[in-house]
């Protein structure tokens, strides 16, 4: 008798449902989509070969001989120096509480040609909850936030640590630099009420005349209080109010933020449910056609598709595929790939769009266009796997025009 | 056509091929062939990773890596056992590397007193029962787990088994005893 077959109790009654589930467990058809673009790309891309690697690896060998050598005496000048301080700037001076901690200093951002002439010392501190680092009048700081993060503090301005070991900007300007994380990590930081997530860009807070601002230079940003999230991109920039009380009635609402250059954001509350139901969006849709409720999947899909990422992608492709399978509205259909091309030009589907208007046209029997669409998809894509075939259907295309000509 | 919402466009002269002609073909450089293997293998590539316990943020990247060294060292698969065999022994070397990795940026986090990452939640894996089980999974040792995985998820024999870890075919029934035990014994105790 096969194990589990006849569950004694609850307790196996449980595993058998969790491993049949299990075994149903086989992702689902866009991620497999994405996944093998991705391979694809990586397989046209040649295997460094040996040769290579020990090339590369002498390279970098040399280069860390040649840093070592250009390294080591200047940081054996600085250890050596007694005074580590730039003589023209005085020292920063830490809050009176807390255990004070002090900086190489610069001149603040008022002054950016001397500011990059001059760059401060990168100032490591203990990064625990109440420890303050305070840059006054003139004065500036580089402050190491761990994980190879940085802020660049510029005069008049307080960082400290909070409960959860998080930086916190209190007071002032402070310039960001954060590198990737790795996959699945997140860097973040606190301004006031809100909460700043990062998975790896450069940003500017600024926190001073009750209001909050944030301006990204770099990658992406995103702004949280409670439950609720703004998301910021490279030129954008954002002001919220600094205390609780008129953060709570403002929100993220726009009323508030006169500087906001971002694009305009829904309100909070829906901004804050639409990630997941963005991600949710194809298995919706999936269920809504399998239902057989078509409109309510285009609804869904069309929501999707407004918005960015993989799944906007994904949703505007499976548009095309409904028109033409289940509304059977082929020119349709390749009225939607073309706008998918146009949005998605390097997209991960692509190549199934580009195929797609080919196998529509054809099936309609519009031999002109599909000649010219198997034409560039051959052009366009030079290496697909597809190629064989979509040589074959224009060497049929032709044969065909040439009979119609003929006749 | 309708059932075929969500699936890719189908080529035109796709046969349902062996693996091994299908390996001989990607060895010649055959593309669609190349396609053909990986819609084959993708959704049981997935599913073993997910039981390894990938977590699902990672899902995708371990998929591209196992199928990028599949593809690499095809050439090297000399047709001695099945090719699902030979891809499950890479699918669980990787899933045992990544388990490796993940653990150590989890003391790396502590160290460096990162915050921790929101965790991620597949939206086709609502159900409850799966979840449980992956937290059951979590608490065996690797090896009894991918044991435990292969025969009883992906329906391996244990002749199969032995193939895929390495080991003789006696120990597969020693770890599939001792694991079947350990997780009636986990789910008894989450249960109650």
């Amino acid at each position: 008798m096969k194990w589990l077959e006849t569950p004694h109790d609850e307790g196996e009654h449980l595993l058998r449902e969790g491993l049949e589930q299990a075994r149903r467990r086989t992702g689902d058809e866009i991620m497999h989509r994405r996944v093998w673009g991705k391979v694809n790309d990586a397989l046209a891309r040649p295997k460094l070969r040996f040769s290579g690697r020990l090339a590369l690896a002498s390279a970098a060998l040399v280069l860390l001989f040649a840093g070592g050598l250009f390294g080591f005496p200047r940081l054996a000048a600085y250890v050596a120096s007694p005074d580590t301080t730039v003589a023209t700037a005085p020292e920063v001076p830490a809050s009176p509480a807390p255990p004070a901690t002090s900086a190489r200093t610069a001149p603040a951002f008022a002054e950016p040609q001397s500011a990059t002439a001059e760059q401060a010392a990168l100032l490591e501190t203990e990064r625990v909850p109440g420890h303050v680092v305070r840059t006054r009048g003139g004065e500036r700081a580089r402050v190491a936030l761990g994980g190879g993060a940085e802020a660049e503090l510029a005069e008049n301005s307080v960082i400290t640590w909070d409960r959860q070991r998080r930086p916190s900007i209190e007071q002032g300007n402070a310039r960001l630099s954060v590198p990737r994380q790795p996959p699945g990590w997140r860097f973040s930081l606190t301004a006031g009420p809100y909460v700043v997530t990062v998975v790896g860009t450069k940003f500017e807070v600024h926190v001073a005349n009750r209001t909050v601002g944030i301006g990204v230079t770099e990658g992406v940003v995103e702004v949280w209080r409670g439950g609720r999230s703004t998301r910021l991109v490279a030129g954008d920039s954002w002001t919220g109010p600094l205390y609780p009380d008129e953060a709570r009635a403002a929100s993220f609402a726009p009323s508030v933020r006169p500087r906001l250059h971002a694009p305009p954001l829904a309100k909070p509350a829906a901004s804050a449910k639409a990630a997941p139901s963005a991600s949710r969006g194809p298995q919706n849709a999936r269920a809504a056609l399998q239902s057989g409720d078509t409109g309510k999947a285009v609804e869904i899909l069309t929501r999707t598709a407004q918005g960015s990422g993989p799944a906007a992608e994904n949703a505007a492709y499976e548009l095309g595929r409904i028109a033409r399978y289940h509304l059977n509205r082929p020119r349709q259909a390749v009225a939607l790939w073309d706008k998918y091309r146009i949005r998605f030009p390097s997209g991960l589907l692509r190549t199934e769009a580009d195929l797609s208007i080919v196998d529509t046209l054809s099936s309609l029997g519009d031999v002109r266009a599909a000649l010219t669409e198997a034409q560039a998809f051959l052009l366009r894509h030079p290496s697909s796997e597809r190629r064989a075939d979509v040589q074959k259907l224009v060497e049929r295309l032709r044969a065909t025009e040439s009979a119609a000509g003929q006749r | 056509m309708a059932s075929n919402q969500f699936t890719r466009t189908p080529l035109p002269n796709q046969a349902v091929l062996a693996d091994a002609e299908l390996v001989r073909a990607c060895r010649a450089g055959d593309m669609t062939a190349w396609r053909g293997l990986y819609d084959r293998y993708a959704p049981l590539v997935h599913r073993f990773s997910a039981a390894l316990g990938v977590p699902v943020e990672e899902r995708e990247d371990a998929a591209q890596d196992i199928f990028i060294a599949v593809f690499r060292s095809l050439r090297h698969f000399r047709g001695e056992a099945q090719l699902s065999t030979w891809i499950y022994r890479i699918a669980a070397r990787h899933a045992i590397r990544l388990g490796r990795r993940r653990r150590a940026r989890d003391l790396m986090r502590l160290t460096m007193l990162k915050e921790k990452p929101p965790i991620a939640i597949d939206p086709s894996e609502h159900s409850t029962h799966v979840a449980l089980l992956d937290r059951m999974l979590a608490k065996l040792p690797a090896k009894k787990r991918t044991v435990l995985v292969l025969f009883e998820i992906e329906g391996l024999s244990a002749k199969e088994i032995s193939e895929v870890v390495g080991c003789p075919e006696n120990t597969v029934w020693s770890r599939l005893h001792h694991a079947r035990a350990e997780m009636v014994k986990a789910a008894r105790r989450m249960v109650s």
